[in-house]
């Protein structure tokens, strides 16, 4: 069976070192100021009148109907059958209309390559056997990885143990395969995922221009398809109305 | 066409290799095109198409250096012709096609519609205006080819060129910008010309296969162009043509 790559980040063991966040941005050498990864620090007053603390460690959740991949013009935006969301670097315009498009706003631009950069689940590595960078590093093992496809590996069995979380909102949910386990408590609404405003070119291009183009040029061959047609049937009768013409005579 | 009725050459050598040479590219192009485009919201073709083309040609990346290299062959080889030949077949070509005002452009679209409905067998009391070289649908198609293959071809090439040679990131959005919009005017140009290019294929192989073969000897019969085009016949008249 194909694998089906997830990552369950345990919020419970997370300890904010941001040792994930170091070890992906020397695998991928990414320049300063970005990241792949990240760690999100929810503060809030529990219902004891108390301060604490929730840490959601974030990256591309690989979903299963990524929105990332449909809008991508070029098919730089792809997704590999064991579930990792990619990006063809070969083919990548850096049009950035993926960007908007992802409500985990995991893409970014990258200004060294002027491609689309995002967690790939260290793909290379993975190929290889390896673990992803992030997850090898995880100083508190709050990030486990595997194929959930196999019923041995840690991930299935975690999953199967314990309460685990996605992502999701009644307004986004396009089936991210990244779980968080948080001991029952819920989980903020800073982490979920929010709708972007799209580019209007984007839009446009998907509302108007390609509906109104593919019924205006269905429309035509439908408009020329009943002429030719009427063209054949009324030669049909000409042909018969001659020939009965000719029976008369 | 018979050999015995009377013809002229109303097209030169040059003009129909131009005419089969855009022909072969626009199929070729929009076959890649519908190709590269993938993702569901901005896909026109069917899903098929673009798997089925990328694995024949090894990956997207082969199909977008075919699309991009045969668009600017396209592009080339007709700007390098038309600026060639200006004088002797761009100028009296645009003179005879290009519908600029409004009350043209409206006299046009009245001709064309009347010469549609005639398909259908309706508006039978109304007759078409008399023709000249060209008829009110020609004209406007002519026009909308004219505009939309500039088009199509400044925003293939910023298309196609601009992702290796600028530098989008530092350019705080504008130049990504610039290429969103370019994709939108360049498959909405590409979707306008296959409009019209239903119609055309459709009038030249259906209702009047005499122009297609004009398209393949140069000839035409004059009794057609006396039929369908008196204008252009009294025009040719004069000339001492026919
Ligand atoms: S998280 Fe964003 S980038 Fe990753 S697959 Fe989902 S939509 Fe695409
Ligand atoms: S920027 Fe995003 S949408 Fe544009 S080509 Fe690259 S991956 Fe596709």
């Amino acid at each position: 069976m194909v694998a089906k790559y997830v990552m369950l980040a345990d919020t419970t063991r997370c300890i904010n070192c941001k040792a994930c966040e170091v070890a992906c941005r020397a695998e991928w050498d990414t320049p300063l100021g970005y990241s792949r990864d990240w760690v999100k620090e929810v503060e809030y007053v529990n219902a004891k009148g108390l301060p604490e603390v929730q840490l959601f460690p974030g990256r591309c959740q690989h979903c299963d109907d990524p929105p990332c991949v449909e809008v991508c013009p070029s098919g730089a935006s792809w997704k590999r059958e064991d579930g990792i969301v990619l990006v063809d670097h070969a083919i990548c315009s850096g049009c950035e209309l993926c960007v908007p498009a992802c409500p985990y706003d995991a893409r970014w631009l990258n200004p060294v390559t002027n491609t689309i950069s995002k967690c790939t689940f260290c793909q290379p590595r993975i190929d290889k056997g390896l673990q992803p960078a992030c997850v090898e590093t995880c100083v508190g093992h709050a990030l486990i990885f595997g194929d959930a496809n196999d019923p041995n590996s840690a991930v299935s069995q975690l999953l199967k143990a314990k309460e685990w979380q996605k992502l999701v909102t009644d307004e986004v949910n396009i089936g991210p395969n990244h779980y968080y386990y948080t001991a029952g408590k819920a989980i903020p609404d800073a982490v979920m995922p929010k709708l972007n405003e799209r580019h209007l070119s984007g839009t446009l291009m998907e509302n108007i221009v390609n509906p109104l183009g593919t019924l205006g040029i269905g429309g035509m061959m439908a408009v020329f398809l009943g002429a030719g047609i009427k063209k054949l049937i009324d030669r049909r009768q000409d042909v018969s109305n001659k020939e009965g013409s000719h029976e008369q005579h | 066409m018979s050999s015995t009725k009377p013809t002229i050459k109303v097209r030169t050598k040059d003009v129909i290799a131009i005419h089969w040479f855009n022909a072969f590219f626009w199929l070729t192009l929009v076959l890649t095109g519908f190709g590269i485009i993938s993702g569901d919201f901005v896909r026109l073709a069917p899903a098929f198409w673009p798997t089925f083309l990328q694995n024949l040609l090894g990956g997207n990346a082969n199909l977008v250096l075919l699309h991009g290299i045969g668009g600017m062959v396209w592009a080339g080889v007709i700007g390098v012709y038309a600026l060639l030949n200006f004088k002797r077949v761009v100028l009296p070509f645009l003179k005879n096609v290009l519908v600029l005002t409004p009350k043209a452009a409206i006299a046009d679209v009245s001709s064309m519609v009347i010469t549609l409905a005639h398909l259908f067998g309706l508006l039978k009391h109304q007759s078409v205006p008399p023709q000249g070289r060209y008829n009110g649908a020609q004209r406007l198609l002519g026009t909308m080819i004219i505009a939309c293959s500039l088009a199509i071809a400044v925003t293939g090439m910023y298309l196609f060129l601009s992702p290796m040679l600028l530098d989008f990131a530092a350019s705080a959005g504008v130049l990504g910008g610039v290429f969103r919009w370019a994709l939108v005017i360049h498959l909405a140009a590409v979707l306008l010309v296959l409009l019209g290019l239903v119609a055309h294929i459709y009038f030249a192989v259906v209702e009047e296969p005499e122009s297609l073969e004009t398209m393949k000897s140069g000839e035409a019969e004059v009794a057609f162009i006396k039929h369908h085009n008196p204008l252009w016949y009294a025009e040719l008249e004069r000339e001492g043509k026919v």
